[in-house]
């Protein structure tokens, strides 16, 4: 849940995320799930040339399987948080593995 | 004919009736309806077994008969002849046409047996047609009458041969002898139905009945009327089936009856006809229904005593009996039953949706919510206390929304946000909620009843997630382990068996006890102090109330709290490894120092100094202090010989260092007694080098930091006498030792970097410095005064300024100023 947890902070950020097919698309990020499915609105494809059949396209759903990257406002990120969110995280799972 | 309804008889026609049928040739109408009921249903077969019956006929029959009845319309009256080439071109297409297509219907329907049957009897008949036809012009009349009447007699006929099997011949041979008289009058009848082929069906099916016989009018046309009047042939099937049972011993009975009658009709049947024809066709329609009942009631009577119930039948069935083979049999109890188990399920779904249909309108949409409210209550309330724990689950699910909103505010950050998101917001906070969200309790009570509901559903949810807290369950008995999922705790592949803690961790002590300080015992170390310091901080936020005096339970809750925050707070100090004992001229650092000497290690202290007490922090204060140049943040820093700084990643590190521990530990010594800066003065002397400390930013800072301190001490006026001499002595050590290292404590080139920390360690210094010192100071730094002052009038004013202003802060500390410099 902690990436779920994580992206739930960026909602409304610009994000761009780069797909596993290398597409890479920036948008606002409107919503994430907790299989990291994701929403954009006001998206712009980069490298639109090469995708001119997304020229079209204005808001989209990512399934979150398909994303290999989010690339995200570092300004936007606690990095002492998220540590600490990690070690919780990893607490966690220790303890659910037990 | 499918008008009609008569499915039942359609098949056995087919057989039978072809023959039958073809005595009294109906070659135009029928061989039309028939091509369209072959397409259709059984209706059609009757037509085309009467087409069949023509064609057969009158291929046997055109030889020798033909010509007959040819001749003997010649010797008649002028009309016969004209009949004669009507009915000549007529017939032939008739007979191509329906010849080609009643063969393949028979191969393909008919028994093999049935059609050599008829055409047999048909030979016979034609035997006997020309004496028939030959015998009377008056028949020509007839004919005519007959040819709206036989049209339909067909069909009487053809139940009736069915019926009557053993005497068909007789049947057979009265029809085909007006076969050809028919013909002559079919041509007429066909002029009269093309003229109204509107009207061809229903004065067909009333004239055939009533060729059949006048007297037997309504009998004859119940058989056809009563299946045209029933659609419904599932039944009648049904019943037949059953009659064909029964019907056996009663048939021969019933033959000889409906022999007499037909025959009865034929003879005399065609002159009454004429005045029926006209009048038959309203009548049929109305009749039908009464007809049916009442007629067909007799007539089954007679000729199936056991089947009196299904009127229609009586025919219908006699037929099937006689002519059709079991497959009819079968066909129409597949039929049939299929029908009826249809219809049981319509009659049953309505039933169920008339029972279901009782309540509707009962509830109001309100009362519906009402009930699922408490349904979802009750459902949190069997999964347990979940709201108690609500806050602490989701803390731990989703620890990093919850905390990042509460810091920064996230949802409140974007009002134009749309309102699900504060709904959701609210959701996933269940309970956990910050007061003093004015918005969000405007939104509460706005959809108030939604947002209960939602937050139901939501500890519903939890408790589920909650409660397979086993994640397998073991049955007696079955080879392996079941284990549930989630999407949150997917299966697992693989079972490994973990080793037990006593076995697993203890190779690890021993290789962290051999080596206290490598790379990779330090990260653990720090993150051991990290879960310390994340469970001291849980403690701290679930700190109950202070308790009132009198109240037990809560002092007692108080002292447990304190006492666990107590242990903790020991844990997180063994984490520290601050005790650790110093090894002089160890190659290895000390455990804490080379805690420190990681950015996380760095960033730790601040959150560290939160959850300590004084002791502690002096302790700490202590142990950098004595480590001052071996620390990181000094060792690396040493200015290298041609480079005017030292690399990024130190220098990172020291603004790390600057950032996070410089503060906690001034924090500190703003508030620790002189004694205490005295002795971390006297360590700083006795156990670093101090020239080399003073050449780096944090060494410099942290002497400015103890020598601030003790002027302000003493401006304060609270430093003892005695605690004073001995702060002076130490500090003209310290003074002493710097002085020939003053020129270097300046990082690099007048023109690099911010030599600000420089300039306030010289003004600490110069506060504290006796005047002499103070002049040994000028003298020391006199060079960089300059340089600066010369530097900065080549810079921009406000940068200039600052730079003069560093330079003020120590020049006024010794009572100048740089203005005097100018």
């Amino acid at each position: 849940m902690l990436f779920f947890s994580f992206f739930k902070t960026l909602t409304n950020q610009v994000v761009t995320i780069e797909l596993k097919n290398d597409i890479r698309i920036r948008g606002i990020l409107k919503s994430v799930d907790q299989y990291l499915n994701i929403k954009l609105d006001d998206i712009e494809v980069l490298d639109l040339d090469k995708y001119p059949h997304l020229s079209s396209v204005k808001s989209m759903f990512i399934r979150g399987s398909v994303v290999r990257y989010v690339m995200l406002p570092r300004s936007e990120v606690d990095v002492g948080l998220l540590e600490d969110a990690t070690r919780r995280e990893a607490a966690n799972q220790v303890g659910k593995a037990r | 004919m499918s008008f009609f309804g008569f499915d039942t008889n359609l098949p056995r026609d087919r057989q039978q009736g072809g023959p039958s049928r073809g005595f009294f040739e109906n070659p135009d109408p029928f061989a039309e309806v028939a091509r369209a009921q072959a397409q259709d249903d059984d209706d059609g077969i009757d037509f085309e077994d009467t087409y069949d019956g023509l064609g057969d006929q009158l291929d046997d029959d055109q030889d020798v008969f033909n010509d007959d009845t040819f001749g003997g319309a010649d010797a008649g009256p002028g009309s016969g002849g004209q009949v004669g080439r009507d009915f000549d071109f007529f017939g032939t297409t008739a007979k191509v046409a329906d010849v080609i297509g009643e063969e393949q219907v028979r191969y393909a329907l008919q028994n093999p047996s049935a059609a050599p049957m008829p055409a047999q009897e048909q030979a016979n008949a034609s035997a006997a047609m020309p004496t028939a036809t030959t015998n009377t012009p008056s028949t020509k009349r007839t004919g005519y009458e007959k040819y709206s009447d036989p049209d339909f007699i067909p069909d009487l006929q053809a139940k009736s041969s069915v019926w009557g099997i053993s005497q068909k011949k007789p049947e057979p041979a009265q029809p085909m002898s007006r076969r050809p008289m028919m013909s002559l009058e079919e041509v007429e009848a066909q002029m009269r139905q093309r003229s109204q082929p509107g009207h061809m069906m229903h004065p067909q099916s009333s004239m055939s009945q009533h060729p059949g016989d006048p007297s037997y009018h309504p009998p004859s046309q119940f058989p056809q009327g009563v299946p045209e009047g029933f659609p419904a042939i599932p039944p009648e099937y049904l019943r037949a089936a059953i009659e064909k049972g029964v019907l056996p011993p009663g048939m021969p009975g019933l033959p000889p009856g409906i022999a007499e009658l037909h025959g009865a009709p034929v003879m005399s049947g065609p002159r009454p006809m004429r005045g029926p024809q006209s009048q038959m066709p309203p009548q049929v329609i109305p009749q039908q229904g009464p007809r049916n009942v009442g007629p067909t009631q007799g007539q089954q009577g007679q000729h199936v005593q056991q089947m009196p119930p299904p009127p229609s039948r009586g025919p219908n069935g006699g037929l099937p009996v006689i002519t059709n083979p079991q497959q009819i049999m079968h066909l129409t109890e597949e039929q049939r039953n299929a029908y009826l188990v249809e219809d049981a399920k319509r009659a049953k779904r309505n039933h169920k949706i008339f029972l279901l249909s009782r309540g509707n309108g009962l509830m109001t949409p309100q009362d519906k919510n009402f009930i699922t409210r408490i349904q979802l209550q009750q459902l949190v309330a069997a999964a347990g206390n979940v709201a108690d724990a609500d806050a602490e689950a989701v803390l731990a699910e989703d620890f990093y929304y919850q905390v990042y909103s509460q810091i920064r505010g996230a949802p409140r950050q974007h009002p134009h946000q749309p309102l699900g998101h504060f709904a959701q917001t609210y959701l996933l906070q269940t309970g956990n909620r910050l007061g003093g969200h004015g918005n969000r309790r405007a939104f509460q009570s706005a959809d108030n009843h939604m947002q209960r509901m939602q937050q139901q559903v939501q500890r519903a949810v939890e408790a589920a997630k909650a409660k397979p807290k086993n994640k397998q369950l073991i049955i007696e008995g079955s080879l392996g382990k079941i284990s549930f999922s989630n999407a949150k705790a997917p299966k697992p592949m693989l079972n490994i068996k973990r080793p037990d803690s006593s076995e697993g961790p203890r190779p690890k002590k021993v290789q962290s006890d051999l080596s206290l300080s490598d790379r990779k015992s330090i990260l653990t170390n720090i993150e051991s102090v990290y879960s310390a310091l994340m469970a001291m901080e849980d403690m701290e936020r679930t700190m109950p109330p202070p308790p009132e005096e009198g109240d037990a339970e809560a002092i007692q809750a108080h002292m447990e709290w304190r006492q666990k925050v107590h242990l903790l707070n020991q844990k997180l100090w063994r984490a520290l490894k601050v005790m650790e004992p110093i090894v002089p001229n160890s190659t290895t650092p000390h455990p804490f120092i080379a805690f420190l000497s990681y950015p996380k290690g760095k960033k730790a202290i601040p959150r560290i100094f939160r959850h300590i007490d004084q002791e502690q922090r002096v302790t700490i204060l202590t142990m950098i202090v004595v480590h001052l140049d071996s620390l990181d943040v000094v060792r690396l820093a040493q200015p290298v010989p041609g480079e005017a700084q030292p690399s990024l990643a130190v220098r990172e590190s020291i603004d790390l260092f600057s950032l996070a521990v410089m503060p906690s530990l001034l924090g500190y010594v703003n508030e620790a007694p002189f004694n205490i800066i005295i002795g971390l003065l006297g360590l700083i002397i006795a156990q670093t080098h101090v020239q080399t400390v003073a050449r780096t930013k944090v060494g410099l800072g942290i002497l400015t930091m103890l020598l601030s301190r003790a002027e302000i001490v003493k401006e304060a006026g609270q430093a003892s006498e005695r605690d004073w001499q001995q702060w002076v002595e130490k500090f003209n050590v310290l003074f002493d030792t710097l002085e020939p290292a003053l020129a270097d404590i300046f990082p690099g080139a007048i023109n690099t970097g911010d030599d600000m920390y420089v300039w306030q360690f010289l003004a600490a210094v110069g506060i504290g410095a006796s005047p002499e010192q103070q002049q040994r100071l000028v003298i020391a730094v006199k060079d960089r005064v300059m340089e600066t002052v010369g530097y900065s009038k080549t810079l921009p004013a406000d940068m200039a300024s600052q730079r003069l202003g560093n330079v003020n802060l120590f020049m006024r500390a010794i009572g100048l100023d740089v203005e005097l410099l100018g």
